[in-house]
């Protein structure tokens, strides 16, 4: 060993930040998550950097924005040059292991990690029915006859909850009664509805045009179903998302007893995230793709099963705003390799130690790649670039002149977001600093020009249906 | 059989330009299904032998090679034999080309209506998808205080507990007790819990079972739930002769072939 531990970074897909049972949430059972919470330090103001598998595992692999990386969205190529997490470790004295879900595209995993298991037929964005049980047991196999003298980064890829995705795609098609009217479950048996099911309909152009309008740019088949539900089949969905979560965690739960029983159990670094949440109903939607607090707040938790690393425990922290970006450098700093100075991401470990740093003032998010959001202590400013009159596949930023719609939401008296406090000219001086801030940030970021064929055809696409849109309907 | 009704929505995983469609392939595999026995309908000797195959079919668009000409991602072998007159004794094979992962499963339950399981078994994996992990054995135990343990590479680790008397299953042994179940033709409003050990690894230690319908097409057939914490629902359909033709969650696990017999 070099003295420095092992790294075990478990994670999850579309997992929001409120879906563990440690946190108060009456209606799943996560015990295993809740030990990881048990035996580390839990971050409340935790955001993914864009609310979509690829763009914020972009980020999780090279401590970025996806404004940076080439990945703003799905179909997004990272950028060749930029250094991955696995690259980084194992020219400092780390095997590098990847186990499950990668997506980032532009990027061969084989190329930076040794690949555990990664399915028959490579593990694209969902399928966590195939490949969670066998990622386990990959890990298991792992855990059982790692004998190197090297300290490992092992990195767990969960799917689920990501099914639920396959659960929505489910009723595009036909017709599926409501749990009541199949006769399985009793109205007491469901979760409410969440108490921001009604929203505010002042969003953004970009918004509505991805998610909102017949025609919406992504899953409109799933818009025109849900269309037809009723209140049980909302909340049907949310007890389906609640036990896709314990499924998960039941596997999380395997991988832990295992490496308890191991000698890596003490001097393993355990960290848990998420790449985005699921808005499971909030503001009548469904998945991810949105800049509510739904989609973009996910669990970040540093964990130890034993006390050989300085760990706080069983401690919720609500003072930092932390992010996808931060991933990269907290795992530099605990393998004791000096972070890239073009990383946007701050190390957790003093933070999980207890110390009190100086640290950001709010959390970046992109999203859709024109959409962005400032998140504060008091409020959530959400707005839009217009696309570009000629498209130079430049990720948009910071343009002042270039911006679109606001919603800005009290996040003190209106932790839900169901009132657009934008339109109000008392605001005025909240929208200024946000946008101060917004550009402050972008100004900082190291842009790239998008040149791979297909996102560049995604842009151009979308990008002409956001200006019909603002042409004929703002 | 009329093939053009739609099928029942629990297993009509029909999705755009998949070719071929999931309904035709469903409706193909059952409707060819062959049925072998080594003893004659009216004889009084008891079964004591059951071989079936089910082949699997994805649910959904993603998982499965979309440029092959079939749907079928692999095979479950359920086969199992009543030893000594004591005991089923199961020997299972679930290939899913998807994972890449072959399993084989041994283990033993009482012959009751839950089918019971008893004291011991064994899972065994390989992986055939390349990467680094190729094979995993587990060797499972049930104690005397209802505890699961479980053995993997030389390291033990506990599984849960099973709480509340709850009679403990598994999920292979409930292509016998849902038939078991729909023989007494108690339909609406029939639920009861029961304890079970997905795939011999992981407990559910309370979970739902009941009826959900019964239909006409594409064959009489009566449906079962089951969900529990950690369980999304699971339908299974069973004959007017106590088989199970069709069970989905994830997948869809279509009878393709039955044997039954004396061991």
């Amino acid at each position: 060993m070099n003295g420095h531990p092992n790294i075990l970074f478990i994670n999850t897909d579309q997992q929001s930040w409120d879906a563990i049972s440690a946190y108060g949430n009456p209606y799943l059972n996560t015990p295993n998550i809740d030990l990881l919470h048990q035996n580390g330090t839990s971050f409340k103001k935790s955001y993914c950097t864009d609310p979509v598998c690829a763009a914020a595992r972009s980020s999780w692999a090279t401590g970025l924005y996806t404004s940076e990386t080439g990945v703003p969205f799905n179909g997004g190529q990272l950028h060749a040059d930029i250094l991955d997490i696995g690259q980084l470790l194992s020219r400092n004295g780390y095997r590098v292991f990847h186990c499950g879900k990668w997506h980032v595209p532009g990027r061969n995993v084989r190329d930076s990690f040794e690949v555990l298991y990664y399915g028959n037929q490579n593990i694209g964005a969902g399928g966590a029915a195939y490949y969670d049980s066998a990622s386990t047991h990959a890990v298991t196999d792992f855990l059982t006859n790692y004998d190197s003298p090297d300290p490992f980064y092992l990195q767990i890829g969960y799917i689920d909850p990501h099914d639920v995705c396959e659960y929505l795609h489910n009723h595009e098609e036909k017709h599926i009664p409501n749990p009541l009217e199949q006769g399985i479950l009793t109205e007491d048996d469901l979760p409410p509805l969440p108490e921001n099911f009604n929203y505010d309909e002042r969003e953004t152009v970009l918004h509505r045009v991805c998610r909102r309008v017949d025609d919406a740019l992504i899953h409109a088949p799933i818009l025109k179903a849900v269309r037809n539900w009723d209140e049980y089949h909302w909340r049907y969905l949310r007890w389906n998302y609640y036990r896709f979560i314990e499924k998960v965690d039941a596997e999380i739960g395997r991988v832990l007893s295992i490496l308890k029983q191991t000698p890596f159990w003490d001097n393993t670094v355990i960290i848990f995230s998420a790449d985005h949440g699921e808005a499971c109903g909030s503001h009548q939607m469904f998945q991810k793709f949105a800049l509510y607090e739904e989609s973009v707040r996910v669990p970040l938790i540093i964990s130890c099963l034993g006390e050989g690393v300085d760990i706080k425990k069983r401690h919720l922290d609500d003072n930092y705003f932390v992010s996808g970006v931060d991933l990269f450098p907290t795992v530099c700093d605990y393998a004791g390799i000096d972070t890239p100075e073009s990383c946007q991401g701050m190390s957790l470990r003093p933070l999980a130690e207890g110390k009190d740093i100086p640290w950001r003032e709010y959390a970046y998010i992109e999203s859709n790649y024109w959409g962005r959001s400032i998140v504060t202590d008091n409020y959530k400013y959400i707005t839009e670039y217009k696309p570009k009159e000629y498209e130079d596949f430049l990720p948009p930023g910071p343009d002042s002149e270039q911006l679109g719609l606001i919603q800005l939401f009290d996040r003190i008296s209106d932790p839900w977001e169901t009132k657009n406090i934008a339109v109000s000219s008392d605001y005025q001086d909240v929208i200024d600093s946000c946008r101060e801030k917004l550009l402050n940030q972008e100004s900082q970021l190291n842009r790239q020009q998008i040149g791979h064929p297909n996102p560049k055809r995604t842009i151009t696409n979308w990008g002409n249906r956001i200006r019909q849109y603002w042409e004929h309907e703002i | 059989m009329n093939d053009n009704m739609p099928l029942h929505w629990s297993f009509n995983y029909n999705h755009g330009a998949q070719k071929p469609q999931f309904a035709n392939h469903l409706l193909k595999l059952l409707n060819e299904n062959k049925i072998n026995k080594s003893i004659d309908d009216n004889s009084e000797e008891p079964i004591t032998y059951i071989k079936q195959v089910y082949e699997i079919l994805p649910n959904y668009w993603k998982g499965y090679n979309r440029t092959s000409d079939t749907l079928s991602i692999g095979n479950l072998v359920i086969e199992r034999n009543y030893e000594k007159g004591q005991f089923w004794n199961y020997n299972v094979q679930y290939q899913n080309d998807t994972s890449g992962e072959d399993l084989r499963f041994n283990f033993h339950c009482r012959d009751d209506i839950y089918r019971t399981l008893l004291e011991s078994w064994q899972v065994d994996v390989e992986n055939h998808s390349g990467d680094g992990y190729s094979k995993l054995l587990m060797n499972g135990v049930l104690n005397s205080d209802e505890e699961i343990q479980l053995r993997i590479n030389d390291i033990e680790i506990e599984a849960g507990t099973v709480e509340n008397s709850l009679p403990l299953t598994c999920n292979w042994a409930l292509y016998d007790v849902i038939p078991t179940i729909a023989n007494f033709k108690i339909h609406s409003g029939f639920s009861t819990e029961i304890a079970l050990l997905e795939d011999l690894e992981h407990l559910r230690p309370k979970c739902n079972l009941g009826y959900l319908d019964s239909i006409e097409h594409p064959f009489p057939l009566d449906g079962y739930f089951l969900y529990g914490e950690g369980l999304l629902p699971s339908y299974w359909w069973v004959d007017t002769v106590q088989t199970v033709l069709v069970s989905t969650v994830f997948e869809t696990l279509v009878l393709k072939e039955i044997t039954r017999g004396v061991s």
